[in-house]
C-alpha cells in the first residue's frame, strides 16, 4: 500500500522527537553521513533539526513533519528531529534559527510569518538573514458562508459590505486571512468589520453560531462542514481553481470580478550564511522529494496547491511578497 | 433503541484484547506525562502520535485519548504530594490536597481524587453518549459575548481564593491579569511589555509560573523554616474514611456537571471548571473556613470537574470537528492522518469508530481507578522520605518540567524567578491561586472582549441581545455583591427583632 511508506517514516520521526525531548538538548551522537549524489561536496555530518515555529497540530507542524520525513526518504541515512519552538506568532522559532547562523544542520518550516513578522513587530530578524531553500506549496483561502446565508456569490457580499456592517472572521491579526481581506477591501473600495480569532476551528464555530457573517478559511479547516452542507464556499483566492473534485466547483475571486489572487507560501528555510554547497544539498534533496508519491499525498491531504520555486526564483518571490505585505500590514498593523 | 445498540457496538469494538491493551498503555503513559509538570497532554499526544500510525485508527485513537484523560489523573498526584501541579487544571487541587498531605492524609486525598475523577467521568460519558448533539448546539450559541460573561464569572470567583485577606487576593488576581498582557497581542499583532526580548514575544507561559509559584516557592519556604520532621502517618489515616466519602459525594456530582458544561465550550475548559467548582463548594459548605486548610471536598470537586471537562471537550470535537481544547486539536490532526475527516458527518460515516472511542473512555477511566486506588498509599509514602532527599527531587522534577515546556532554558529561568516571587508571596500571606486564575483567564477575557467589540461595532448594547451572557453577568454580580446584601439583610432583620423585643 502506498501509505505504508509514509507511515513508516512518521514512525521514524516519532523516535527522533522522543530522543530530542528526553536527551534534553544533549548533542546527539549519531554521526552517520548520508550517501552523496555526485561525489558529494557537502553532506550533513550529524542529526539535523527541523524547527517548527508553531504548536503541534497546525499547518506549520504538518509541513515540518512532512518535509522532514520527505528529506529522510530521498536521502537514506539522514536523521532529522522536528522541534516545535512556538510562541510570539512564530517569532520564537525564527529567532532560534537566527542563532544557528552558519550551521547547515538547522532547517525551518516557513510560511507567511517569516516575512510578515518583521513588518508588524520589532524583531531581531528579517527573512534575508536566512537561506530560503525552496517553496514547495501554496495555501489558499476560501470565503465561506453559512448554508442559510443570504449571499449566493462574492459580488453580493461586496454589495452588502458597501451598504451595512459585514462581520468577517479571520485567524490572526497578521495572517493570510487578514491580508486577503485587506486586499479585497482595497480592490473593491469597501470595508469589512474584522473579528480576529486564534484558529480556524474557532472561526468555524463562530460562523455556525451566527456570530460572524462570512469567514476566511483554509479548505482543510472547513471541508467537513462543506461536505455536510452546513456551509458554502463562495470563492477561492488563488490564480486557478482547485483540481480535486471536492473543491473544483468553487470559482476563483477573479472569475467573480475581484482581483485578489494572494496565496501563502509554504517552504523550507535553512540557517543564514551557509556555503553554496550546503545550500544546494538541501535544495536538491527537497526538489527530489517534490517528485515523490509522499509529496503528492501531503499536498492532497492538506488541500494545498503544488507550487515549487527554488533559489533565485524563490528569493525574488519573497521580495515581491514582502512588498505586498508592507502595503497591507504597514498601514493597518500599526 | 438505536442509541442503545450503538453503545453496545461501541463497547464491543473497544473491548477487543488489542484495544484494551492500548487503552491501558495510553492511560499509563498519560499518568506519567501528567506527573511531570511542563509536559502537558497536548505535547504528550503530539509526541506519541507518530508511534501510533501503524495501528488501526480506532486502536490508535483509543490510546491517544487515554493519554489525554490519563494526564488528569497523573497531574493530581504531584499536586497533592509535593505541591507541584502537573497541569493548570490541577492548580486548585494543590490548595487543599497539599494541606491534607501535610496532615498525613495524602492517601485519602489521592483516593478521593481518583474516585471523583472516575465518577465524574461516568456522569460526563453518559451525557456525551446521550446528549452530545444537543450540547454541540449549545456550544455554538456560546459566542464571544458569552465568553466575556463566563470569564467575568470566573474572575468573580477569585474572591473564593483570597484566603485571609480579600485585598491581597484581589491584588494577586490583578497581577495574573497583568502578566497575561505580556507578549504579542493576537488581536492587533502588537508586542507589549517585551522590552526588546524575543523570548517575551510569546508571553509568559502559565506553566512556568505554576512551577515557580507552587513547587519552587514551596521548597524555598520549607527550607527557610528549617525543614521539619518527615510526615509520619498511621496506616488508618492512609485509608478513605466514611466521613470523607460522605463529604465528597455531592461535590463530585456538582463538579462533574460543571466540568462537563465548561468542557463543551471552546476556550474555557478544564482549568476554569476546576476553579469554579471549588468556589461553588466553598460557598455551599456549612464550614467554608475549612477550605484551604485541608478540606476533602476541596480535592473532590475540582478533580471531578477537570476530568469531566475532558469528556466535554470531545462533544464539539466529535460532532462538529471543532476542537474543544488544545489536546483535542492535536487529536483532530490524528484523525486526518488516518484519513478520517472530522466534521458533522463523522458520526454518520464512522459510527463504530466514534462509539468505540467513547466506550473506551469509560473503560480507560475504570482502568485508571483500579490503577490509582491501590497506588495511592504507595505514592503517599514518598512523603516519608527525609526532606534532604525529597526537596532536591522536587526541584529536579520542577526544573526538568520547566525546561520541557518549550525545550529551552528560558522556562527554567522563568520558573526560578517566579519561585523567588512566590517565596515572598508565601512569607507575606499573598495567595498564589488567584495569580494563575488571572493569568489563564486574562488572555481569553481580552480576546473575547475585543471580538465582542468588533461584533457590536464598539457598543456594549450587543450584550443586551444575548440572554446567556446577561444571565452569566447576573450570576457574577450575585457572587460579588451577594455577601454584602446578605449581611445588610441580616443586619436589618437583627435591628427589627431587637425593636420588637423592646
Amino acid at each position: 500500500m502506498e501509505e505504508l511508506l509514509s507511515r513508516r517514516d512518521f514512525l521514524k520521526r516519532g523516535g527522533g522527537v522522543l530522543l530530542s525531548m528526553y536527551a534534553l538538548g544533549l548533542a546527539s551522537c549519531g554521526g552517520r553521513a548520508s550517501e552523496g549524489e555526485d561525489g558529494a561536496e557537502w553532506e550533513p555530518s550529524r542529526s539535523v533539526v527541523m524547527i517548527v515555529p508553531f504548536d503541534p497540530g497546525g499547518g506549520s507542524d504538518i509541513l515540518g513533519r512532512a518535509m522532514a520525513a520527505g528529506l529522510e526518504e530521498v536521502r537514506p541515512g539522514l536523521n532529522i528531529n522536528v522541534e516545535n519552538r512556538s510562541g510570539g506568532s512564530g517569532a520564537v522559532g525564527y529567532s532560534y534559527l537566527l542563532e544557528q547562523r552558519g550551521d547547515p544542520h538547522f532547517l525551518l518550516a516557513s510560511e507567511t510569518a517569516g516575512v510578515a513578522l518583521p513588518i508588524t513587530t520589532e524583531t531581531p530578524f528579517h527573512w534575508t538573514d536566512y537561506t530560503p531553500v525552496a517553496q514547495i506549496a501554496e495555501d489558499a483561502t476560501l470565503l465561506v458562508v453559512r448554508q442559510d446565508a443570504p449571499y449566493q456569490s462574492l459580488p453580493e457580499v461586496i454589495e452588502a459590505a458597501g451598504a451595512e456592517r459585514v462581520l468577517v472572521g479571520v485567524a490572526g491579526a497578521t495572517g493570510l486571512d487578514t491580508i486577503v481581506t485587506s486586499l479585497m477591501e482595497e480592490d473593491q473600495g469597501v470595508e469589512f468589520e474584522r473579528v480576529v480569532f486564534e484558529s480556524g476551528g474557532e472561526i468555524v464555530a463562530a460562523l455556525l453560531g451566527g456570530d460572524i457573517d462570512i469567514a476566511m478559511l483554509n479548505p482543510g479547516e472547513v471541508i467537513g462542514q462543506l461536505e455536510a452542507g452546513d456551509m458554502r464556499a463562495l470563492v477561492v483566492f488563488a490564480d486557478e481553481r482547485y483540481e480535486g473534485e471536492q473543491l473544483a466547483d468553487i470559482p476563483t475571486a477573479q472569475e467573480e470580478g475581484v482581483d485578489v489572487t494572494f496565496t501563502q507560501y509554504r517552504g523550507l528555510f535553512a540557517a543564514g550564511d551557509i556555503s553554496p554547497e550546503e545550500r544546494s544539498y538541501w535544495e536538491e534533496a527537497i526538489l527530489e522529494w517534490a517528485e515523490t508519491q509522499s509529496y503528492d499525498e501531503y499536498i492532497e491531504r492538506n488541500y494545498l496547491i503544488s507550487e515549487i520555486r527554488a533559489g533565485q526564483e524563490f528569493e525574488e518571490y519573497l521580495r515581491e511578497y514582502e512588498t505586498t505585505l508592507e502595503g497591507v500590514l504597514g498601514e493597518s498593523g500599526g | 433503541m438505536e442509541l442503545w445498540s450503538q453503545i453496545i457496538d461501541g463497547f464491543q469494538a473497544a473491548l477487543t484484547p488489542t484495544n484494551l491493551a492500548y487503552c491501558f498503555i495510553g492511560v499509563l503513559l498519560g499518568t506519567v506525562i501528567g506527573l511531570l509538570p511542563g509536559l502537558g497532554s497536548a505535547t504528550g499526544v503530539a509526541i506519541l502520535l507518530p508511534l501510533t500510525l501503524m495501528l488501526d485508527p480506532l486502536t490508535a485513537l483509543i490510546m491517544l485519548a487515554g493519554i489525554y484523560y490519563g494526564t488528569q489523573y497523573g497531574a493530581t498526584i504531584s499536586s497533592v504530594l509535593v505541591s507541584t501541579p502537573g497541569d493548570s487544571a490541577t492548580v486548585v487541587t494543590t490548595i487543599d490536597g497539599y494541606q491534607l498531605a501535610r496532615q498525613g492524609r495524602a492517601g485519602p486525598a489521592l483516593a478521593i481524587a481518583a474516585i471523583a475523577s472516575f465518577l465524574a467521568g461516568t456522569i460526563s460519558i453518559l451525557l456525551l453518549m446521550t446528549l452530545a448533539p444537543v450540547f454541540a448546539g449549545f456550544a455554538l450559541n456560546f459566542g464571544p459575548p458569552e465568553t466575556v460573561a463566563l470569564v467575568t464569572l470566573g474572575l468573580a470567583g477569585v474572591i473564593g481564593f483570597t484566603g485571609t485577606s480579600r485585598a491581597k487576593g484581589l491584588a494577586m488576581g490583578a497581577l495574573g491579569l497583568a502578566i497575561a498582557t505580556v507578549g504579542i497581542d493576537a488581536q492587533t499583532g502588537i508586542a507589549r511589555f517585551t522590552f526588546g526580548q524575543v523570548e517575551l514575544l510569546g508571553g509568559i507561559g502559565f506553566l512556568a509560573v505554576i512551577i515557580g509559584l507552587f513547587a519552587v516557592a514551596e521548597v524555598m519556604s520549607q527550607v527557610s523554616r528549617g525543614g521539619g520532621e518527615p510526615i509520619r502517618t498511621r496506616f488508618r489515616d492512609m485509608l478513605l474514611s466514611r466521613e470523607d466519602w460522605r463529604r465528597s459525594r455531592m461535590p463530585i456530582v456538582r463538579g462533574g456537571i460543571v466540568g462537563f458544561f465548561l468542557g463543551v465550550l471552546p476556550g474555557a475548559g478544564a482549568t476554569l471548571a476546576s476553579f469554579l467548582s471549588y468556589d461553588i463548594e466553598r460557598r455551599l459548605s456549612k464550614r467554608p473556613e475549612r477550605f484551604g486548610k485541608g478540606a476533602m471536598e476541596g480535592v473532590a470537586a475540582p478533580e471531578a470537574a477537570n476530568n469531566a471537562a475532558v469528556n466535554g471537550a470531545f462533544v464539539p470535537t466529535l460532532t462538529l470537528g471543532i476542537p474543544g481544547s488544545g489536546t483535542t486539536a492535536v487529536l483532530l490532526g490524528a484523525f486526518l492522518l488516518f484519513g478520517l475527516q472530522p466534521g458533522p458527518l463523522l458520526l454518520e460515516q464512522q459510527p463504530e469508530l466514534v462509539w468505540g472511542l467513547i466506550a473506551s473512555f469509560y473503560i480507560g477511566n475504570l482502568i485508571l481507578l483500579l490503577l490509582n486506588l491501590p497506588l495511592a498509599p504507595a505514592f503517599a509514602s514518598i512523603l516519608r522520605l527525609r526532606y534532604t532527599l525529597l526537596y532536591p527531587f522536587i526541584l529536579l522534577l520542577a526544573f526538568i518540567g520547566a525546561y520541557a515546556i518549550e525545550n529551552r532554558l528560558w522556562g527554567v529561568w522563568m520558573a526560578f524567578a517566579f519561585g523567588v516571587i512566590g517565596y515572598f508571596m508565601k512569607r507575606y500571606g499573598y495567595p498564589a491561586a488567584p495569580v494563575i486564575l488571572g493569568l489563564i483567564l486574562g488572555g481569553l477575557f481580552e480576546q473575547s472582549l475585543e471580538q465582542t467589540s468588533s461584533m457590536g461595532g464598539g457598543s456594549f448594547a450587543i450584550f443586551l441581545e444575548r440572554p446567556i451572557a446577561l444571565a452569566l453577568f447576573a450570576l457574577a454580580g450575585l457572587i460579588i455583591l451577594g455577601p454584602f446584601v446578605a449581611r445588610g439583610v441580616k443586619a436589618l432583620a437583627g435591628k427589627a427583632t431587637a425593636r420588637v423585643q423592646q
